[in-house]
């Protein structure tokens, strides 16, 4: 018997089946079958992380709604996560929450973001993440049922439904989920969350609001140059002075990096000095400057600075495609966070 | 079927923080009022604003208006620029000119 205190109602079904069809009923879903949420099954969530049901994971500071354990455990059973991926969730939830990555306007504006989760460090291992081939998924347990329970936590706990609240145009295939692992053993570089100041050794969630992903291949020319240069289009489309992005590098693409001596801040400033072109360019193209749009000859990057770019090695070792996400208002109202993972 | 079959599942949903407000008080009439203008920084919330202004303008001999823009559509106002528009003006319009 259950003797964990649960403030949640309970609802007594006849069986799984009938657990999922109310909850989808009532709107507690993201349009897929849920894992029924047995009280056993939740508390052994809660257990997880070694707190009272009752702690809070997370307040989201413009509607002020409260994610404790016991809500994510909820609906970390209903999206199929094992109980030890509730660190990581806990840390996701943490860094969301967090004001300036303003969870509220990425989840519920016409742009239409994604929560797009990074996790480094060992707990990635421990966990047998999925970092390279096909590291967007398809098939990987972890990836594939954190980023769905971040997805449920918005819908049922923030309450922030596809048409109800969220009113995105178009919407974002990432908001059924969308979580990865760096590759880490692969890159000669630091990896993403120590860039953002968590200690090396400490495992740590990133979480950036994403918009589409654009995909990029160069695999006619293997000199950092000239495969950043294929980047540069798609910058162009996003507009300009972007204050962050993210710049996702596969295994191949990384190789030429590493043999050419590249350190990864010089990413950022080869393309913040070469994603450049005039006011006028940016009016015509339809992405005008702001205070420049009537145009003018001043040139204008694409980044507002080379440290726009955060970096992320991710992907599988065949092919030369890579990838830029570009951020909610271009990092203007929303910031990619980083925190670290408590076990 | 016996309740012994049956399974007990947990409500996934979180509640509302509610917190209960008054309404401000509400002027007789627009007549020598200064009248805010909060804009929410989408494209067309100034000139929504604006627009109302004028027809205002057009039924009341107005004491002036006082436009600010929050700056975010999707976070509240901060305290500063509220106590501010509250000091200075009798009523205020916001409005979403997306």
């Amino acid at each position: 018997m259950i003797n964990m205190p649960f403030t949640s109602d309970a609802i007594e079904v006849d069986d799984a089946l009938q657990a999922i069809e109310l909850y989808a009923e009532r709107g507690w879903t993201d349009g897929l079958p849920i894992v029924p949420p047995t009280e056993g099954l939740v508390a052994r969530f809660v257990e997880a992380l070694d707190v009272a049901p009752d702690t809070v994971l997370g307040v989201e500071p413009t509607k002020g709604a409260v994610i404790t354990a016991e809500k994510a455990a909820i609906n970390a059973v209903m999206a199929g996560c094992r109980p030890e991926y509730m660190p990581v969730l806990a840390a996701a939830i943490d860094a969301m929450t967090a004001p300036e990555f303003g969870l509220h306007g990425i989840s519920v504006s016409t742009m239409g973001s994604a929560v797009l989760l990074i996790v480094n460090g060992p707990i990635a291992t421990e966990l047998e993440m999925n970092s390279g081939v096909s590291v967007f998924g398809p098939g990987n347990r972890a990836n594939a049922s954190i980023g769905r329970a971040i997805r449920l936590i918005i819908i049922n706990v923030l309450g922030t439904r596809a048409g109800d609240l969220d009113k995105a145009t178009v919407g974002h295939p990432g908001k059924y989920a969308w979580c990865i692992a760096e590759n880490e053993e692969l890159s000669p570089w630091v990896p993403v969350h120590e860039t953002r100041g968590i200690p090396a050794g400490t495992s740590a969630v990133t979480v950036a609001p994403g918009l589409g992903p654009f995909q990029i291949g160069q695999h006619h020319d293997d000199s950092p140059e000239r495969i950043l240069d294929a980047f540069i289009d798609p910058l162009f489309a996003m507009g300009p002075l972007m204050t962050e992005a993210l710049i996702l590098l596969c295994p191949e693409h990384l190789e030429h990096f590493r043999e050419a001596g590249w350190e990864k801040k010089q990413v950022g400033q080869y393309l913040h000095e070469n994603a450049r072109r005039s006011a006028t360019e940016w009016t015509t193209a339809g992405r005008p400057v702001p205070g420049s749009e009537d145009g003018g000859d001043e040139s204008v990057s694409a980044l507002i600075s080379p440290e726009s770019l955060v970096t992320v090695v991710a992907g599988g070792g065949g092919g030369a495609w890579s990838q830029i996400i570009p951020t909610w208002t271009h990092g203007a109202r929303a910031k990619i966070v980083t925190k670290p993972v408590s076990v | 079927m016996s309740t012994e079959s049956k399974i007990r599942v947990l409500d996934p949903t979180g509640q509302p923080t509610i917190v209960q407000q008054g309404m401000a008080d509400r002027p007789d009439t627009l007549d020598g009022a200064v009248i805010g203008l909060m804009a929410n920084n989408k494209l067309n919330s100034e000139p929504l604003l604006e627009a109302i202004y004028d027809v205002l303008a057009e039924r009341f001999e107005l004491g002036g208006r006082v436009a600010v823009n929050k700056g975010d559509a999707s976070r509240p106002a901060d305290p500063g620029v509220l106590d501010g528009i509250a000091s200075d003006v009798d009523v205020v319009i916001t409005a979403n000119g997306d």
